[in-house]
């Protein structure tokens, strides 16, 4: 099933890139938990290897077959997402885990890449110049659907991260302006009705932190504030490896998962942020490239799919923790501690390199 | 799945995909724009943050400094005590966090809560005191919870006590809860909320001597205050103990003395201006102040119409009467309307513009000289001198001899009382000055006000012969310097032209009136030359005096006695003022006599 040819057209250099980023991760997790209970790191690094038998699953079978597939393992998603709201355990606040032992799976996540190999399908064979009311309709619902059951989990960050999949197929797909307009008029509703209706305190407190940053620092503002200063006493040059004192003496919430970048900002300053970005820059980099090498339809869909999740969920997390977002609970790729989403990235790069290195006919 | 051999036209796909990734290589660059901001310049703001979150900074209150009497006996020391504070940001429920502390500590929750809303505009992570002088349970108690509860902090501090109670209590002082007002105040910028102050007495007065250094220790604290590490620690400094001149006994005894009275007694040197007694009576009790009052007893305190909180010595406001009659003769020798030989007819009564005055006693004292007007304090005599001067002239030496202006003691509150002018009349009453008038300020009555203090400093101005003195409780020699000598200098006879021998004639009028049956009489030891000055003055005025006198209505006069001792070289000046105390010789000449009977025992037998 996978011919030698193939393995000389594996993206080295995505692949280096990869486990660069999932190192420097391990490390900012081993900075971080230092004075906490466990191990994170071990258990990073033992996710990094798991994610890594993924990886390796996701690009040695054709991603043809797996497109073809994709209905099933979309309807194997549904299944799960829905048997958790069933009979799911509540586990800090949310029903979203699978326990495996002694790791949880998060069905949500893998959701997410089996959404991209069905978004993949569904537009295999659409090559109108514009995207059709029946596309759009078709797409929408099919991530509608487990979008509407993660955020019944609840889980708002992980149900937020399915938008991008279709920003990128729609954008892929050619929306029209009117349908932009359209969709903006639409999200404005859900957004008011979601508001009265939906929205826990603790959510909208979340947003009106966003736009009111000083407002109650030690309640809904007390994260971005301490994460904030975690950055921004970094300085240039940082405050050095275990040295900072946002970090090491528990200012900073949630610092080894979602606000492990404060962690990076804080101890290693401006360079150390600047070369993370620049290392992420360069991976999302060989993903884009990688949506002009595509041979196929399918192919563009999945990569691009791809590389705007990734963009999309490292924005938002590095935006958010410099308070320009709101705190939505999106973990940064790679680097944040935690299992499922890293074998979902893992998953989601393995399909990029399987497209890339079948792109030419006959091979 | 047909297309799999064939290279199909991606094109327009892919450009509409090159559109998206520039979207989002221009976020990068905004990402990196904003971190830039935030790290390189506002590094400094966030910096200082991040140094307020990680170190906390404790004063370590100094205690108090001790007071003193002359002898050293401890008047004002301090005891461990230990209180609770409250750290809103360290609990997640407030609310929650209210009710388990009023269980704890049995505070009623509204009072609970009332108590912390006062200082609501605190800045975050300032420990609120909650409850203070806890008992060892409690101490346990909140101790035990320290866990469970880290918005709950004990702090052990020094309790200023009052060992002898109300003794002295007007002198003293008392403390208490700095107020918001008073923090924003720059004579309290290093203090802290819930934080003892010195309101009154020498508490206030030497209150930034009293507090000494305060002690700091910095610590490096994790977010829920767990101390990580030590920076720096400074001990704390108390100060010298203060030295005063007050003596023991003699406030004791002078206090005994006003039991059961509402007055004032003030002892003190007048050849220093050392005040060895200063008593005020009714008094109160110091450390309540500390406890905290209950609200009815606070209200019973401030409430009370016998004013237990005023200092009456210097405060309390009063018509000097006689003893104005002193004052009176210095002025007119002074100015020369009169000499030592100069005799007026006393027939009881005396008609001057039209109305009639009278002397207290009703069948007259004949023809006197000075000296027997003095002795008897006869008030025809002195309305003659009132008929022969001008209220404007009056006023002047009654100012110049110290009164309508403060001694200068160092006690806050100080009052200065009146001496009136037709000026002031104008002013106040909006009316002109009545010749009458005049008649009454001679013999002490009329708008005239002074507080005992004063009288007692003009006491001692005719015993050390032109010789003023500042009053003061501090014995400057010790740890603290400060000057007390009167801005009149000792050139004040020559400037004013005030002639020695002026005193010795009244101070042989004041001898007289003590120990040759005069109305001082009563305050007479045998051998000790006390030279002194009776008084009881009107409360009401003279019609109506006069009306209730036809009805056998007794209206109680304040009393007043001042006198010093020995007459040729003074030592001791006593003042007694008993509020509604009758007449001076009967009532204040008597305890004015066993304090001097008293200080000679102390000071003169001992020698």
């Amino acid at each position: 099933m996978i011919d030698r040819r193939l393995l000389s057209e594996i993206d080295w250099i995505l692949v280096g890139l990869l486990l660069l980023n999932s190192a420097l991760g391990c490390f900012l997790i081993y900075s971080a938990s230092s004075q906490g209970p466990g191990d994170p790191y071990l258990r990073q690094a033992a996710f990094i290897l798991i994610s890594l038998v993924g990886l390796f699953l996701a690009f040695s079978l054709d991603y043809k077959i797996l497109v073809a597939y994709s209905p099933y393992f979309y309807f194997l998603g549904i299944l799960a997402l829905a048997g958790l709201l069933l009979w799911g355990r509540l586990i800090a606040g949310t029903k979203s885990w699978i326990r495996l032992a002694s790791f949880g799976l998060q069905p949500s996540e893998l959701m997410r890449v089996f959404l991209i190999l069905l978004l993949a399908r569904l537009f295999a064979d659409f090559r109108r110049t514009h995207l059709s009311v029946g596309m759009l309709l078709l797409s929408g619902g099919a991530v509608g659907l487990p979008l509407v059951l993660v955020v019944l989990q609840p889980d708002l960050g992980t149900a937020a991260s399915y938008l991008p999949l279709l920003l990128a197929v729609f954008v892929l797909a050619g929306i029209t302006r009117r349908q932009v307009a359209l969709l903006l008029i639409l999200a404005l509703v859900l957004g008011v009705v979601g508001w009265s209706f939906f929205l826990t305190n603790y959510q909208k407190n979340r947003l009106v932190t966003l736009i009111l940053p000083g407002h109650d620092p030690q309640g809904a503002g007390y994260q971005i504030q301490q994460s904030k200063i975690a950055i921004g006493s970094g300085g240039l040059l940082g405050k050095g490896f275990k040295q900072g004192s946002q970090s090491q003496l528990n200012f900073l919430p949630a610092r080894h998962t979602d606000f492990i970048f404060s962690v990076l900002g804080e101890e290693f300053g401006f360079i150390g942020v600047l070369a993370v970005i620049l290392s992420y820059f360069f991976l999302l980099l060989r993903l884009f490239q990688a949506v002009g090498l595509s041979r196929d339809r399918p192919g563009v869909y999945i990569v691009f799919q791809v590389a705007v999740l990734l963009s999309f969920q490292f924005l938002v997390n590095v935006f958010m923790v410099i308070g320009l977002f709101p705190v939505t609970g999106i973990p940064l790729p790679l680097l944040s501690s935690g299992g499922s989403s890293l074998l979902a990235s893992y998953l989601c790069l393995g399909l990029v390199l399987n497209v890339r290195m079948r792109r030419f006919v006959n091979i | 799945m047909e297309s799999n051999r064939i290279y199909e036209d991606l094109s327009g796909v892919q450009k509409r995909a090159n559109r998206l990734r520039v979207a989002i290589e221009v976020l990068f660059l905004v990402l990196v724009f904003f971190y830039w901001k935030t790290q390189i310049l506002d590094h400094r703001k966030y910096w200082k943050l991040a140094e307020k979150n990680r170190i906390r900074e404790t004063i370590i209150p100094a205690p108090r400094g001790l007071v003193l009497d002359r002898k050293g006996i401890i008047l004002v020391k301090n005891i461990g005590s230990f209180k609770t504070s409250l750290i809103r940001e360290n609990t997640p429920d407030l609310e929650r966090s209210y009710r388990s502390i009023s269980q704890l500590l049995g505070l009623p929750l509204e009072e609970l809560k009332k108590r912390v809303a006062k200082y609501r505009a605190m800045p975050p992570f300032k420990p609120l005191p909650v409850k203070e002088d806890l008992s060892l349970e409690e101490v346990t108690l909140v101790d035990a919870r320290r866990l469970e509860m880290p918005e709950l902090i004990i702090e052990a501090e020094p309790k200023r006590q009052y060992p002898f109670g109300s003794f002295a209590v007007h002198v003293l002082g008392y403390l208490q809860e700095i107020s918001a007002e008073e923090l924003r105040t720059p004579r309290y910028q290093d203090r802290r909320l819930g934080d003892l102050i010195g309101k009154t007495g020498l508490e206030a007065e030497y209150e930034p001597f009293l507090i000494g250094r305060n002690g700091r220790l910095v610590e490096v604290v994790d977010s829920q205050g767990r101390k990580q590490g030590e920076v720096e620690k400074l001990e704390p400094q108390t100060s010298p103990s203060l030295q005063l001149n007050l003596d023991f006994d003699l406030q004791k005894k002078a206090e005994s003395l006003l039991e059961g009275r509402e007055g004032a007694i003030i002892v003190l040197d007048p050849r220093t201006g050392c005040v060895l007694a200063l008593a005020s009576y009714p008094t109160f009790e110091p450390n309540k102040f500390i406890h905290r009052f209950t609200p009815e007893e606070w209200q019973a305190v401030v409430q009370d119409p016998a004013t237990p909180l005023e200092n009456r010595a210097i405060r309390g406001l009063y018509s000097p009467g006689s003893i104005f009659k002193l004052t009176m003769s210095l002025a007119a020798l002074n100015l020369d309307v009169i000499t030592e030989r100069t005799s007026f007819f006393c027939g009881g009564e005396i008609t001057l513009y039209g109305q009639p005055f009278s002397c207290w006693a009703a069948g007259g004292h004949g023809m006197l000289d000075l000296t027997s007007a003095i002795r008897n304090s006869c008030n025809i005599y002195f309305y003659n001198l009132g008929k022969r001067m001008r209220i404007e002239d009056i006023a002047r030496q009654a100012q110049l001899y110290g009164f309508g202006q403060l001694t200068g003691i160092d006690l806050p509150g100080e009052k200065e009382g009146l001496v009136p002018t037709p000026e002031w009349k104008k002013a106040k009453k909006k009316a002109a000055w009545y010749p009458g008038e005049t008649i009454s300020v001679a013999i002490g009555q009329g708008p005239l006000l002074v507080t005992p203090l004063q009288v007692a400093a003009h006491t001692a101005f005719i015993a050390n012969r032109g010789r003023k003195i500042v009053p003061h409780l501090l014995n400057p020699a010790t740890a603290i310097r400060r000057d007390f000598q009167s801005p009149d200098g000792a050139d004040f006879l020559l400037r004013t032209g005030l002639r020695r021998s002026a005193f010795d004639k009244v101070i042989k009028g004041m001898w007289e009136s003590v120990n040759r049956e005069g109305t001082g009489r009563a305050a007479m030891i045998e051998g000790f030359d006390i030279c002194g000055k009776t008084g009881s003055t009107q409360t009401i005025s003279t019609e109506s005096a006069e009306r209730l006198a036809q009805r056998k209505i007794e209206v109680k006069t304040h009393s007043w006695f001042t006198g010093f001792a020995p007459k040729d070289k003074p030592e001791v000046v006593v003042t007694v003022l008993v509020e509604y105390g009758g007449g001076g010789g009967a009532t204040a000449a008597p305890l004015a006599r066993q304090l001097f009977e008293y200080y000679r025992e102390l000071y003169q037998n001992g020698k």
